[in-house]
């Protein structure tokens, strides 16, 4: 981050970088150093963990799912729905490597959710049972 | 904390909330984009959600197995769910290919960053093919907005999307239109909006991959342009994990 002119404020709004970059560039660190090595290949390792989540997705969508009792197939395909989006997040996105204040102010409106699902499905529950009663 | 105590911790150390840098240690425009992809997650969530509240409030269902079961130049075959996850692996391996560019461009290096965007267009324009040919397979079976509402409609036009032997064809006669009318309303809506999301996230793309190119980032000093597009990247693959799981999976 040399090249910035410092009498410019322009630095303070842009190229901060999350905890697990800082510095790379002032360091002048190169993408053949062990550190990049090592993030490449944790990339990569998260790449094989979500094609392995989704093979199981689909052999238990294409196989089993319809033997199986539906909570727990609903509750097998949200909870690894749940794992996968949690990795991506948490390593592509690199929430994961930024402060702890930040990803809890990304992850508190997200809260929200619990409410929003359990609300709207118990009200379609409802009106089925209600046209299915009343008639 | 009296007033000489605080003067000296500023001394030593700059306070979180002092001003003078970011407290978050992050730039103003990352963490907007975070912010606007929260509201776009709710965006996203309100018609998932909605489709599930109509999902519960219908008495049978159109079956996964049974709509997405056609694979290209393989017609007539039964492969249930197979095309979907080559969808699903493209848009993983894009996503990949993405992150590996943000990596190349915190090292400032530029040649890769260029290779791996460009591996990331064409990944994003291989999955809005998959999604092209698969949207004109399903319109050719009769799904479209708005259809299967004529009172007329044969039976035999939507007893092909449901499992009979779990639901009872008298269920599937007597509800099976209405659901049909709603699933591909729902599928039509929401993959479609998935969709433009993904062709913006591939202009985006190109956009940057010609200020790569043209010097840009290596002027300026940081490839933070190509971090915030990732992070748009990222989330329209996100969102197509829960697209995946609601609509092929449940």
């Amino acid at each position: 981050m040399s090249h910035h002119n410092e009498n410019s404020i322009q630095h303070l709004y842009e190229g901060d970088q999350s905890k697990l970059y800082s510095g790379v560039m002032s360091h002048h660190s190169d993408v053949e150093s062990t550190e990049s090595k090592n993030q490449i290949k944790r990339i990569w390792k998260v790449f094989w963990v979500l094609l392995l989540i989704t093979l199981v997705e689909v052999v238990l969508g294409m196989f089993f799912s319809h033997e199986m009792p539906k909570v727990l197939v609903a509750f097998l395909f949200l909870a690894l729905t749940l794992l996968k989006a949690g990795y991506i997040v948490a390593i592509f996105m690199h929430l994961g490597d930024e402060v702890k204040n930040f990803i809890v102010t990304v992850m508190i409106p997200l809260v929200l959710f619990i409410w929003f699902i359990i609300a709207f499905l118990a009200d379609g529950g409802f009106w089925l049972h209600m046209n299915q009663s009343f008639r | 904390m009296s007033q000489a105590t605080a003067t000296a911790t500023t001394a030593t150390e700059p306070k979180l909330w002092g001003g003078g840098h970011s407290p978050f240690n992050v730039s103003y425009g990352k963490m907007m984009m975070w912010f606007f992809l929260l509201s776009d997650a709710f965006t996203f969530g309100a018609l998932l959600i909605a489709y599930g509240t109509t999902r519960f409030f219908s008495a049978v269902w159109p079956d996964a197995n049974q709509v997405f079961k056609s694979f290209p130049f393989l017609e007539g075959m039964n492969l249930p769910l197979l095309f979907v996850s080559l969808m699903t692996f493209i848009l993983i391996m894009s996503s990949v290919t993405m992150v590996l560019a943000v990596h190349a461009g915190h090292y400032g290096d530029k040649k890769n960053v260029v290779k791996w965007l460009l591996w990331t267009i064409v990944g994003g324009i291989c999955f809005l093919s998959c999604q092209a040919w698969e949207w004109t397979h399903l319109h050719h079976e009769g799904g479209w907005w708005g259809s299967f509402t004529a009172d007329n409609t044969p039976l035999s036009a939507f007893q092909g999307f449901f499992d009979i032997k779990r639901d009872g064809l008298a269920t599937v006669a007597a509800s099976g239109m209405r659901s049909t009318h709603d699933f591909f309303n729902y599928f039509f809506t929401i993959t479609g909006f998935h969709g433009c999301h993904v062709l913006s996230g591939v202009c985006f793309n190109i956009m940057i991959l010609v200020n790569t190119v043209n010097g840009t980032y290596q002027r300026r000093g940081h490839y933070e342009m190509v971090e915030k597009c990732g992070l748009y990247w990222h989330f329209v693959d996100l969102v197509w994990v829960f697209v995946f799981t609601c609509f092929y999976l449940l």
